[in-house]
């Protein structure tokens, strides 16, 4: 059975007791159903610097991203901003959205931002919803134009207050990274919806 | 900070970056504290050398060119420019004593005045952030032409600027076709030129020449390091992610487990990953 295929199955019913028993020894059956995934990795501290050898990349702009793992599948457009200063992710939760100000996936340097709605004002799931379920070392691949893909591993997801979002995760020096960023809960629909963002940063493949 | 300048000349002229002499000193310093200066040349047909209280800043200086912003003491310069190897001891072409506030950043122009006589005019370059998306445009009137009008995509940007002023906004990043308009007509007087306003820069274009000898041109100079982040990712619709589980099987479960939908609501967030 393949990975997707098994978490897949996981995720409608198979482990359930055995999930439950887990939220109930870590203490999470606290947070009550609004809880967002629980962190993992470290994305603390200045970026390394990039290194003095990477070769000055080509511009390729990035049209699919695929997070085989948890069958994450979703077409990229260029986004830019709103008028209220936000990045504007695109309003169907199937697509992701580069922010084409910052470093492109594949770029030198800099964190390549992909943002993804994780569901839709019409209750479809978005794609970016399967980021819920990633595990550090999950190969996450960008599909370029006119390029050859470029793959990354997920080193860390953490959850933070939507006012709290790190400028880090905008930055455009430093050591490469892929940034993925959708919502998280709490969700409470007289604020706004939810209050806080999901954030992954995978770390090129060494190659 | 300012990371390069770059110059496009819409009508002719090589881009060319000097190097301002950091030995020049000023005349009387006002204190420790440096400020970014860089230079135009917006004197059609004349190469000149620019001397700074008597030492040589500038040698073989073309017209529509601009340097790249180099640190120099604040104070006060006497600023003289010759025709190229007619300095220092001859007559200058245009000399003006120059103020250099600390921690300014600032462009010295030589120019012609509305009436076609050569100047010197300091202006003070805004490199100060701007919001996410968007690019500063700043145009200067250093042109031997009365007043004009400039307008990006069709449209006005700026209206009545007139020698030696500047008009300058924030506006949205990315290539604008660009021209300038005898002020309060459709008249073109330069362009139209493609300006690519990149993201978090700041974009100079100076309108130099002289109407009368029909050599109006844009030359452009720009600032990088300005850029900001988004506010925020508004990345959610209508809870589904939260809720979607929260009806039917998941119902189920929590009667068959004895246990409350709470606590399964919990565990579907940890029911993918490894326990």
């Amino acid at each position: 059975m393949s990975e997707n295929a098994r978490r897949g199955a996981a995720r409608t019913s198979a482990l359930i007791p055995l999930a439950v028993a887990a939220a109930l020894l870590t203490g999470c059956s606290t947070a009550g159903p609004d809880a967002p995934p629980v962190d993992f990795g470290s994305t603390a501290g200045a970026p390394a610097p990039a290194t003095a050898t990477a070769a000055p990349a080509r511009f390729a702009a990035p049209e699919r991203v695929l997070v085989p793992a948890v069958g994450l599948d979703a077409r990229i457009r260029p986004v830019g901003v709103t008028a209220d200063g936000a990045v504007a992710v695109p309003a169907d939760p199937g697509r992701a959205g580069w922010y084409r100000f910052g470093p492109e996936p594949g770029s030198a340097r800099g964190s390549a931002v992909l943002v993804g709605h994780v569901d839709g004002e019409t209750g479809a799931l978005g794609e970016f919803a399967a980021l819920y379920d990633v595990r550090p070392g999950d190969r996450v691949e960008v599909r370029r134009t006119g390029a050859e893909p470029v793959v990354y591993r997920v080193v860390s997801r953490t959850t933070v207050s939507k006012d709290d979002l790190p400028s880090s995760v905008f930055r455009r020096t430093g050591a490469p990274v892929l940034t993925l960023v959708t919502c998280a809960p709490p969700f409470v629909p007289e604020r706004g919806g939810y209050q806080a963002n999901l954030v992954v940063t995978a770390r090129p493949l060494e190659a | 900070m300012v990371s390069r300048t770059s110059l496009t000349i819409a009508t002719a002229a090589g881009a060319c970056a000097l190097a301002l002499g950091v030995t020049v000193t000023p005349a009387a310093a006002d204190s420790d504290d440096k400020a970014m200066v860089s230079v135009f040349h917006g004197v059609p047909g004349l190469t000149v050398d620019v001397y700074a209280n008597g030492d040589e800043l500038l040698g073989d200086f073309k017209p529509g060119t601009v340097t790249d912003p180099q640190p120099l003491d604040a104070g006060t310069y006497d600023i003289q420019v010759f025709e190229a190897g007619k300095g220092p001891e001859g007559e200058p072409a245009i000399e003006k004593k120059i103020e250099v506030p600390a921690g300014a950043n600032a462009t010295v122009a030589a120019h012609l005045s509305a009436d076609g006589t050569p100047q010197l005019t300091a202006f003070v370059n805004d490199v100060s952030k701007v919001d996410a998306g968007k690019a500063r445009l700043t145009v200067r009137h250093v042109a031997a032409a009365p007043a004009v009008d400039v307008r990006a995509g069709g449209q006005p940007v700026f209206k009545g600027l007139e020698n030696p002023k500047e008009q300058l906004t924030e506006v949205e990043a990315g290539s604008v076709s660009a021209d300038v308009v005898a002020a309060g007509t459709d008249t073109v007087v330069i362009g139209p030129a493609d300006l690519d306003l990149k993201e978090g820069t700041g974009n100079v274009v100076y309108a130099w020449g002289s109407a009368e000898d029909k050599n109006l041109a844009l030359a452009t100079q720009t600032f990088g390091g300005m850029e900001t982040t988004p506010q925020a990712v508004h990345a959610g619709g209508n809870g589904a992610a939260v809720s979607a589980n929260s009806s039917g099987e998941w119902m189920a479960w929590a009667a068959a487990g004895g246990t409350v939908a709470l606590s399964l609501l919990v565990a579907r967030r940890f029911s993918g990953r490894r326990v």
